[in-house]
This record gives structure tokens, sequence and C-alpha cells, in this order.
């Protein structure tokens, strides 16, 4: 038991960079003080969107209240982040077992290897709990509050969220096993990777389709009336394809009463079961996981002088050497895959599937928010630029963009090749990023919420300046602090907290722009002028911040050694 | 080419003297040899000469360029061989040598010329199209230096290069090292094999905690540590430089 707090201890540590990070030196550190402002620019961007959050479900709370049906408030916050949980799941499951290179060392420790998964299993739970918290944590809560609830929901509550990542991640242990048994993981381990989000996202389509089949059609006015007529008739309607969220609303909503033990019962004894199976499963798997640690490359082929000759190219310029050598890295290392150009592409697909589920009657209320919104071109405009611009820049490219560079930093630091002009490299590549999110949130935005290509043209003319602002907030920040220690790759994107910190300074940012919409909007400015104002403020930003980036640079890779 | 003067620089805020004063010349065409116990410092002297470090005190000049205030010219004439072959291990050797041709601006006939020669002197053209993480530890060694060469450069800085490779291509590395410096180019490097210094370098420097303890040709450096020596004449550099490390 000692030994396995031990292996809990040490491995959260290692995944939350506690070590290293040290919030309290951190501080004490006079020259990292910019950053207090900094997260507080960010807070002050979530802060509204946490309060938007709490009072929409109030809303809708109040809404189904009168008719019975305000427990569908839960099982929709349970179920989405059941859904958040597989889609994150996969990467946790297999950065777990397949990418983190402890594993040879934990091995040949004295330790069983129930105990390595078991401290592995807590840190997948851990990341989950906090992935999964802004999304369910407010909607437990407001429900709580709302319905005026005694001590057992809040005890129901804790054991209920604690338990929900357990069903999700055993679809998702199911899955990264099959993927194993097909791909030989030895050779394969970034195809495995790709390919199996690849079938994740498929899979999530598929799911959603198969979801909203069930819920659409349907909706003609007595179907409408048989649902709410039941006592837990909405409940059941939306959980219909996923009985254990049902379970769950059931045993916090009716507690002791009517079906609320059945609930509590069949909820708890499906997870713990579940995990009980993939502990079991697990132990009989992990070795063979091992196998594909020690990566072999096929044979090599003898080179001829034509190859040679082909192979060799000549003068390309040193920017764009340094944006083929950043695009060749990223591609080839699958964390940096996945948490840049996958994730962009994640995103648009997300929103999609929130926004179906958000109003759980499939994409004809997708097109009707859209219609719905077209109806006030300034909303139109301003939130699909909004929506354009967090899908191009919410991926960790540009604030990993120096860490990612790692041991190999020295490299950057002997060729001779201003800084400025090796930036220059990375930024276009984070921008080549940035333009794949955003084509595929403008094709989101034009076909699932049928906004008007008039629209998206203009929504797309204000996201453009905003992503080359926030791309370059998002370098310098990593800039600043860049993280070069690091064997894991994890470390450098996903693990960084360079990358977080970003994601703060972009919230801050685009609260920014909120409020200027709001305020020019209130001066009585037609929408083309408000756009414009808008459109050409982010411009001169985005100017401004590139050449900063290029004298920081300057001043930067002198002053990091390494 | 390579002036260091009076340059000290320490670790940890302080703590740690690496370099300390430390003043040394080398001369255009020259083979110089870096010589100390672990921990002397002679690789951060070597990443303060490349630029990897900033000196806390004193300046360095490489072929009289400010290695800080004109740092580009410093750096276009200056390759390195870093002590652990750290590179792009998701890119293949041919990738890796193309992007260092590409910002050193190496023009493509020269740089097929230069990549088939030193790839065929250190026998890695069969894997020079696979990703450098399938490379051993020499091959990477191997790889690196190949792209020091690329550039034909005026100033090559070595750390340790000699480490990992096996014994054709140790020789092949010592006359590819008096090769450049018979074409008027300079060479710095650490070492700890003393035979190779013996014989190599023109002239030799030995750092002992920091500073530098004795520097010059063989015949100067006999000169020096004879006064206890018995033999002068025979001494060795082992012998030499054991006798002036015993502290
Ligand atoms: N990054 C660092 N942080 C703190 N101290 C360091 C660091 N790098 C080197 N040192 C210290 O500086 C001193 C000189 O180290 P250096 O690496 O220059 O020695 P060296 O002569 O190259 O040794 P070796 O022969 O083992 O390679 C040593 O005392 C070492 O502990
Ligand atoms: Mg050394």
């Amino acid at each position: 038991m000692k030994r396995l707090a031990v292996l809990v201890r040490t491995a959260l540590r290692v995944n939350f960079c506690l070590s290293v990070l040290r919030p309290r030196e951190l501080l004490k550190k006079r020259k990292d003080f910019w950053m207090v402002p900094l997260i507080g620019l960010g807070l002050l961007g979530l802060i509204p969107v946490l309060i938007y959050f709490l009072k929409g479900l109030r809303w809708i709370f109040n809404l189904l209240a009168p008719l019975g049906q305000q427990a569908a408030v839960l099982t929709f916050g349970l179920l989405a982040g059941q859904f958040l949980i597989l889609v994150f799941g996969f990467y946790y499951v297999l950065s777990a077992f397949y990418f983190s290179r402890d594993l040879p060392l934990l091995v040949s420790l004295p330790v069983t290897p129930t105990q390595v998964l078991l401290s592995k299993f807590t840190v997948i739970l851990v990341n989950e709990w906090v992935t999964a918290a802004p999304l369910v944590l407010p909607v437990l809560i407001q429900y709580g509050l709302l319905a005026r609830s005694g001590p057992r929901y809040w005890i129901e509550a804790v054991f209920i969220y604690l338990l929900l990542p357990v069903i999700p991640l055993a679809v998702v242990a199911l899955l990264a096993v099959g993927l194993m048994r097909v791909v030989n993981v030895g050779r394969k381990k970034d195809f495995l990777i790709v390919a199996g989000s690849l079938a994740l996202l498929a899979a999530a389509m598929g799911g959603q389709f198969w979801l909203s089949r069930s819920m659409n059609g349907s909706f003609d006015a007595q179907a409408v009336i048989r649902v709410f007529a039941a006592p837990d008739g909405l409940v059941q309607k939306i959980g219909a394809r996923f009985p254990p969220s049902v379970w769950a609303t059931r045993a916090l909503a009716f507690g002791f009463r009517g079906e609320g033990p059945a609930g509590l019962l069949l909820y708890l004894s499906l997870s713990l079961g579940l995990f009980a199976a993939i502990l079991a499963a697990g132990k009989r798997f992990f070795y063979r996981g091992l196998i594909g640690l020690s990566e072999r490359i096929g044979p090599r082929k003898e080179l001829s002088r034509g190859d040679l000759e082909r192979g060799v190219d000549g003068g390309l310029r040193p920017a764009r050497a340094v944006f083929r050598r950043e695009l060749r890295i990223m591609n080839r290392t699958p964390i940096f895959l996945l948490n840049g150009v996958l994730s962009a592409l994640l995103l648009p697909i997300v929103f999609i599937l929130m926004g179906k589920f958000d109003t759980g009657t499939g994409s004809d209320s997708a097109r009707l928010l859209g219609g719905l919104i077209s109806s006030k071109p300034m909303v139109a405009v301003f939130a699909s630029a909004l929506f354009l611009t967090m899908c191009a820049s919410l991926n960790g490219t540009a604030s990993s963009a120096f860490s990612r560079e790692g041991a190999q930093f020295w490299m950057s630091k002997v060729i001779p090749v201003a800084p400025r002009i090796q930036v220059r490299g990375k930024f276009l590549h984070a921008l080549a990023i940035a333009a794949l999110g955003l084509a595929a949130a403008a094709a989101a935005g034009g076909f699932v919420f049928a906004i008007r290509p008039l629209y998206l043209a203009a929504a797309l003319a204000l996201a453009v300046p905003a992503t080359f602002l926030l791309t370059a907030v998002g370098m310098m920040i990593d800039l600043a602090r860049p993280l070069l220690v690091w064997t894991n790759p994890q470390k450098a994107i996903k693990q960084n907290f360079n990358v977080l910190l970003a994601l703060f300074a972009d919230a801050g940012i685009l609260f920014g722009g909120y409020r200027l919409v709001k305020l020019l909007a209130g001066t009585g400015l037609r929408t083309k002028a408000v756009i414009l104002c808008v459109g050409a403020v982010f411009g001169i930003l985005a100017a401004v911040s590139y050449v900063l980036l290029g004298a920081y640079a300057e001043r930067r890779y002198r002053a990091i050694e390494s | 080419m390579i002036d260091i003067r009076g340059v000290s620089k320490s670790y940890a805020k302080g703590k740690v003297k690496a370099v300390d004063d430390l003043t040394l010349t080398v001369r255009p065409g020259e083979i110089f040899g870096f010589l100390g116990p672990n921990g002397a410092g002679k690789t951060t002297t070597i990443k303060l000469i490349v630029g990897l470090l900033r000196p806390d005190a004193g300046t360095i000049t490489v072929a009289g360029w400010d290695n800080q205030r004109e740092a580009l010219k410093a750096k276009a004439v200056t390759t390195y061989v870093p002590d652990t072959p750290e590179i792009y291990e998701r890119l293949t050797g041919l990738e890796y040598l193309n992007f260092i041709g590409d910002v050193y601006g190496v023009p493509k006939a020269a740089r097929l010329e230069r990549i088939r020669k030193w790839l065929d002197v250190f026998e890695l053209s069969p894997a020079v199209s696979s990703p450098i993480q399938s490379y051993s530890h020499g091959m990477k060694q191997k790889i690196v230096l190949i792209a020091a060469l690329l550039p034909t450069p005026q100033v090559m800085v070595l750390d340790e290069p000699m480490v990992g490779l096996d014994a054709r291509a140790a020789h092949h590395m010592k006359e590819m090292m008096r090769e450049h410096c018979d074409r008027g180019g300079t060479l710095f490097f650490s070492t700890h094999i003393m035979e190779v210094a013996e014989r190599l370098c023109d002239r030799i420097g030995i750092i002992h905690k920091g500073r530098l303890i004795a520097g010059g040709t063989m015949a100067e450096l006999r000169a020096a540590a004879s006064t206890q020596a018995v033999d002068a004449a025979g001494t060795s550099l082992e012998s030499i430089f054991l006798e002036l490390t015993d502290k």
C-alpha cells in the first residue's frame, strides 16, 4: 500500500510537472511577475463564460421545472461530461501506457504490475476529473442549489462525479486494446495514435448520428406531449441511448424515493464492475504493450547515386528551411500532431456536436440557431468570427513553438540565422495550422449552422487578423520561458504551462474584443462600420504584435542558454 | 582566430564558477587541443565560444567578430559539434543535412559533392535516408560531424569528438581535422585522449578548476613542467597533465 502511494504520488507529480512548476517559487522570482496580470486577464475572460453558463442552466431549469422535467438538466450535464471524457480519454490512455518513458523503469522496480497499473489509472482519472470539471461541476452545483437539495444529494453527487470517467474509459480502453491487436504496435506506434484518433472521431460522428436519429423525426406535437407527460420523460429521451446517465440522474434527483435507489445501485455497480474489468484486462495486456516501447525501424535500403542527387536540394531561404523543419517535426511526432493539427480540426467538430447536444434535436436545431443568428447580422458576423478564431488559435502550436525544440534548441542558437528570421518560419508554421482550423470552422459554420456566405466572409476577415494576434501572443508567451528540458514530447505541448497561459491570454484578448464590439454597437454605429473598426483594431494589433515578436526573439535567443 | 579575453562564467547564480578569468588565443590554421579533468570547464568554454552561453565577464572574438555583438557574422564562419549528439530525431539524416545546408547557404552543387564525400568516408550512406532516431550513438555523432563539415567553415569547435567513434571513423576524423587546417581552417577541440592531443595538436591548453594552468606547444609544455619532471625530453603529455592537475 505504501509503495502504491509513492508510485501514485510520483506519477501525479510527473504528470502535472509539480516539481518543475512550484507556483510559490515562481511568484517569488520577480521576473515572472508579468504572468500574474496575464492570468488575471484570462480569468476576466473566462468568468463571464462561466456566469453565462450558470445563467443558462438556471433558465433551462426554470423552464422545465413547471413541467416536472428539470432533472433533464442533470442528464444533459452528465452525458456531455462523459462524452468529453470519451474524446480526451483516448489520448490519456495512450499516453499513459504507450508514450510514457517511465514504464520500462517502473517494470524493473520491485512493484507489481497491478500497482503500476493502478498508479497509471489514478493519473488518467485525475486528468479526466480536471477535464470534465468546467462542464459537469457547474451543472451539478447549479442543480443542487436550484432544487434546494439536502446533504444526500451532495454526497451522491461527489460519488457520481468521481465515477463519471469510468464508463467512457472502459469504452476507450477497449478501443485502444482492439487497435493494438490489429496494428503491430512495435513498429507502427505513430500510426496507431493517428489512426486511433481518426477512428474515434468517426465513431463519435457515427454515435452522434445514432443519437440524434432517436431524437429527430418524432417531434410532432403528440410525441412531445407524451415525452412531457411521463415524470422523467425528457430525461429518458435525452439519455435513451446511454442509460447510465439516466440512472445517475434518477439517483441524484429522486434520492431514496421511487427509482432513485435502483438508479444508484445500477450506476455504482456498472462503474465499479467495469473498473475491475479494465484492471483485469490491463494486467493481461500490460506487458504486450511494453514491447511497443522499444521502437524498431525496418531494414535500411541502400541509397543509389541518383537517390542522393534527388535527395540533396538547393538553396531554400532560411525562413522556409525553418518552416519545413517545423512542419516535418510536428507531423512526425504524434503527440505534436494531435495537439496541433488534429486539435485544430477537432475543435470545430466538437463544437458542432455540442451545439447539437445543446438543443437535443439534431442538426435541424443547429440550422435553426444559424437562421436565428443570421437575422441579426451583427451577432452573426461576430459570433462566427469568434468561433473561427477559437478554432484557429486554441491549439498549442504557437504557444509551444520554442518548447517543442527541447534539447535541440542549441541548434537554433548556433546557426547563422537571425532569430527574427527563424521566428518567421515558426510563425508561418503556426499560421498554416491555424488556417486548417479556420477552414474547418468556416465549413462547419456554412454547412451546419447555415451562416450566410457574406457573413462568413466578413467573419473570416475579422478572424484572420485576430488569429495573427493570438499566434504572436502565444509565441511570445512561450518565448518568455520555454520549457526546453524534457524527454517525453508530451511535456512540451500537452503538459506545458505556457500553452495554458496562452489560452488564458487568448480568452482575455477575445473578451476585450467582445467589450469593444459592445462599446461600438452602443454608440449607434452601423453594423458595417463596427465590423470595419474592430477589424482595423485587430489588424493594427496584429501588425504590432508581429513586430514585437521579432524584436523579443532577438533578445530572448541571446538570453536563453542551452 | 579565436580570442578569449578575461572570460568568466558561473552557474547556479554564481555558486559554481565553471570558467574563471580565462584568456586564450587560437591562431589561424591551428589545431588547438583543450585538456582538463572532468568538470574543469571545457564544455563551458566551448559553449561560450559558439555563443550557447553568455559570459559573465570578458569578450570572445571569432575571426575578428565579437561573438555577442556581431553574433551572426561569428556564427556564419563557425560550426560546432556538441559532446552529446542531440539532433532532430524525426528527420532523416539527409533532411537534416539539407536543413544545415539551407541555413548556412551552401549551394546545391557543393552540397551534393561534400555530402557524397563525407558519407562515403564515414560509411553512413546506407542510413542517410532513415530517421535519425534509428541511428546508433556513433552514427549520430558522425552525422553531426558531417553537418559541421558541410559549410566548410573557417572555424570548427568540437567537444570530445572521438567519443563513441569506432577505430576507423576515429582515424578518418583525425585526417579530416588535419585536412581542415591544411586548408587554412582553425580547429578547437576538447579531449581526454592524451595520445590524440599529443600527436595532432599544434598547441595545447590545460584547464583546471576553470583556470588555464598551462598552454603552448608540446615543447613549451615540457619546458614548463621540466622543473619537476625527471627526463624532460621524453616526458609524455600524460605525465605533464597528471603533474599539473594534481591539486
Ligand atoms: N548546467 C549547469 N548547471 C550548473 N553547473 C554546471 C552546469 N554545467 C556545468 N556545470 C558545472 O560547471 C563545471 C564545469 O563543467 P564543464 O561541463 O564545463 O566541465 P568539462 O570540463 O566539460 O567536464 P567533462 O570532462 O566531464 O566533460 C562543473 O563543476 C560542472 O558541475
Ligand atoms: Mg564536457
